[in-house]
């Protein structure tokens, strides 16, 4: 394996509750390679969503180090953009704005911006609603602008909080290839977030299987297969019943 | 065809009560059913305004009235935003000063009137002093909650962003508060032209419309008071349809759904 | 974080950080505490100013001062006797709006026809604050109880009818329904449906319609009157006796309150039926 581009050692974190500290993550240890597309799948309660914060630098470790280019994970940082789950776009912002948002401290000339936005928009395959209010917009249409706006600063990790988790299946299906697209186009370094195995085996370079109380990493998959990929091709469909059979053995860690 | 059937659709009902009660007000005081001191026939109310608009004293009422309300209501304005948003961006000062804030809440508004007679005295300034402090507590208090209800969700973009305190205000805090600050002046405004009112009852004689209404109780001129009643009435009313339209203007946001 | 955070959020309980907060009742405590503290130092702040002669006594009179003569007021009698001719007016005028109210809630709540007609005109007239009618109400009836009656009944009125009309305009369709399969008579419907069902709202425009009741007290006694928890300021503010003054606010405040909270327990009670059961 090459040098370790993102890198999680040893990272603890627990809660305080009223009787007593819970913990959620229990040594977790993950080094990401470059250009790699990873993804962390688990049930409800395994921790997973607050590694991603861990990562996004809205949660500090309790413990452990996390590092990228081996300077330490401290706050934010537009290194690190992420898309969550609801889209959290600003409602009194048109799409464009949205957008333009995270180039607000960019050292770019407002033409240098406004390209960069529609350049964004049209990647997401949105150019023509850039005057639109996002009250206007569908669920679907609505990630799309927050794909747009979590790559638009160019991050070195864009973090995928299960940014699909929340749409009907048609359109999950939809963004899930669209997502492959721009992923293979621009070689951002992403660690994608899901309960859902069909998509983690679909896109991810490797997925890790999380499982709950605390949340520990149960096991690192490799997927071998070249991208882009089809949802159908056998090797998928064989390493999606691998990982699933990780869920059945105990009833209480079922997927949500 | 279209105005023709927005007149058809229109609901006239409403009109019946008002302009029975106008005929039974005419007809009384037309065939002196009762004391047209008592009560001033319409007439008479109306030759009362328009005597009063065109000797020009009605404007110097309505002006006197319209710039103490607006003084005090600018005043009571700045404080508030300033007091309510200390209070909302500040955990400390909420912490401190919040409660004392909330207590002195409770006392009505009026109760306040004898203070202030005895620290500004009788003129202008405790006039003002006095709409400002009515208008402070509705802008204080919800621009206060609005702060308070920025999305912690939105929050967490604005902190993944990087976004700079005054970027956080002008993208993030403002725009939250928006709804919440629009409630605040809008209730500013209802009270102040009522504390103008009521500074022209409590404090010294000087022009404005109440006071010309209470001139007129004294002096037992019932047509003053019914016309300065409706001038009040108009006043009240167009100061909330202006605030009405400004946020709808302002919120544009809001209404695509 | 080089950047500070413009605002921060209280940490809630399930995500505070541990290292953060390891001792969270004892904070707790100490804030409950510290709440008090700003108010007492102002009052520590306002007797030492009046002591020392930065600003005269007249103007400002001192805590001590206030309280003593909140204690004489309240050992010879004088403020409850105040208090209770104010409670009174209070009583009273809210007994005639509430009762006009109702009527005129629940009426137009039952016709859309009334409501058509009566509707608008109640709107126009409730957009005048009551402060505007007094120079009127003066005149048609003077400066005795019933001035303070019929003030104090507007005041009342409005919100007890908005709030009951709304209260039955919002009952869902379904329990109106049932009750027309059953066919009930006007007056169980009344009884059985309408009135439950609406009491919520009602009782939201009772609360409200109280305290607005003693704003309007607090107003037209400042305005005229000769007795009352209002006229004692009137009387204190013309003997330049601001201690009477201040009493008479605090005691305006603690009465309203006390009013308000009273109502909001009453409610809780009531309406038990509301609360899930578990």
């Amino acid at each position: 394996m090459t040098a370790a581009f993102l890198s999680l050692q040893r990272v603890h974190k627990s809660f305080a509750l009223a009787d007593g500290p819970l913990p959620v993550l229990q040594d977790i240890n993950l080094n990401i390679r470059q250009g790699e597309f990873v993804s962390i799948v688990g049930g409800s309660g395994c921790g997973k969503s607050t590694l991603l914060r861990l990562l996004v630098g809205l949660e500090e470790a309790s413990g452990g180090s996390l590092l990228l280019e081996n300077e330490p994970i401290r706050g934010t940082d537009l290194a690190r953009g992420i898309v969550f789950q609801d889209h959290r776009l600003y409602p009194w912002l048109t799409v464009e704005d949205n957008v333009l948002l995270a180039l607000a401290n960019a050292p770019l000339s407002k033409a240098q911006r406004h390209e960069l936005v529609q350049e964004h928009l049209a990647l997401v395959g949105l150019s023509g609603f850039a005057k639109a209010w996002p009250s206007q917009l569908s669920g679907g249409m609505s990630q799309r602008v927050a794909i747009a706006r979590g790559l638009v600063n160019r991050p070195k990790v864009l973090l995928l909080d299960e940014p699909f988790g929340a749409l009907d299946a048609l359109t999950r299906a939809q963004l899930q290839d669209e997502l492959a697209r721009i992923w293979l186009a621009e070689g951002i370094t992403t660690v994608l977030v899901t309960h859902d195995v069909d998509e983690a085996v679909l896109l991810g370079d490797r997925v890790v299987v999380m499982e709950p109380r605390p949340g520990r990493i149960r096991r690192v998959v490799e997927v071998n297969l070249p991208h882009p990929r089809r949802r159908d091709q056998l090797e998928l469909v064989q390493l999606r019943q691998d990982i699933l059979q990780d869920f059945s053995h105990s009833p209480n860690t079922a997927l949500a | 065809m279209a105005l023709l059937s927005l007149i058809s659709r229109y609901d006239w009902r409403g009109w019946v009560l008002p302009l029975a009660l106008l005929l039974v007000w005419t007809l009384s005081t037309a065939f002196d059913w009762v004391d047209t001191r008592l009560l001033a026939s319409p007439l008479a109310v109306l030759s009362a305004f328009s005597k009063a608009a065109l000797s020009g004293e009605l404007w110097v009422d309505l002006s006197a009235s319209l710039i103490r309300n607006l003084n005090g209501f600018a005043l009571g304005v700045l404080a508030g935003l300033l007091f309510g948003g200390l209070l909302g961006l500040s955990r400390q000062a909420e912490h401190w000063i919040g409660p004392t804030f909330h207590a002195l809440k409770q006392i009505a508004l009026f109760a306040w009137i004898p203070l202030l007679s005895a620290w500004f005295g009788f003129g202008e300034p405790a006039k003002v002093t006095f709409i400002a402090l009515a208008v402070f507590y509705p802008v204080a208090l919800n621009t206060f909650e609005g702060i308070r209800s920025v999305r912690r969700e939105l929050y967490e973009v604005a902190q993944v962003l990087r976004l700079s305190p005054l970027q956080r205000l002008r993208y993030l805090v403002l725009p939250s508060a928006a709804p919440a600050l629009f409630t605040g002046l809008h209730l500013g405004l209802i009270y102040a032209w009522l504390a103008t009112l009521g500074a022209e009852y409590f404090f010294s004689a000087a022009p404005g419309i109440g006071n010309s209404m209470i001139d007129g109780r004294e002096h037992f001129h019932m047509d003053q008071v019914l016309y300065g009643l409706m001038v009040v009435g108009a006043v009240g009313l167009l100061l909330n349809r202006l605030a009405q339209s400004l946020e709808r203007r302002l919120l544009r946001w809001r209404d695509h759904r | 974080m080089s950047n500070l955070p413009l605002i921060s959020w209280r940490p809630l309980s399930l995500r505070a950080d541990i290292s953060r907060f390891s001792a969270p009742s004892l904070l707790w405590v100490g804030s409950k505490a510290s709440a008090l503290v700003f108010p007492a130092l102002l009052l520590v702040l306002w007797q030492v100013a009046v002591n020392r002669h930065w600003v005269s006594a007249q103007i400002l009179p001192p805590p001590s001062l206030v309280l003593e003569s909140l204690l004489q007021l309240w050992h010879s009698g004088d403020l409850w006797r105040e208090l209770s001719i104010s409670l009174e007016r209070v009583l009273i005028g809210f007994v005639l709006g509430s009762a006009a109210g109702l009527l005129l809630g629940i009426g137009m709540g039952l016709s859309r026809t009334l409501e058509a007609y009566v509707l608008p005109s109640f709107q126009a007239i409730s957009q005048v604050p009551v402060l505007g009618w007094i120079p009127l109400l003066m005149m048609l009836v003077g400066i005795d109880e019933s001035l303070k009656y019929l003030v104090i009944a507007k005041a009342v009125m409005v919100p007890i009818t908005l709030n009951a009309l709304a209260g039955i305009r919002n009952i869902p369709k379904g329990y109106l329904e049932v009750a027309q399969v059953y066919q009930l008579g006007l007056a169980q419907r009344l009884r059985r449906v309408i009135l439950p069902a609406a009491l919520p709202s009602l009782f939201t425009g009772v609360r409200f319609a109280l305290t607005k009741g003693w704003i309007a007290l607090v107003t037209v006694e400042l305005l005229a009157s000769s007795e009352g928890i209002g006229y004692l300021m009137v009387d204190g503010r013309q003997m330049f006796q601001l201690d009477l003054v201040i009493v008479g606010m605090l005691v305006i405040g603690v009465v309203g309150l006390l009013l308000d909270q009273g109502l909001a327990w009453v409610e809780m009670r009531l309406q038990r039926w509301q609360r899930p059961a578990f």
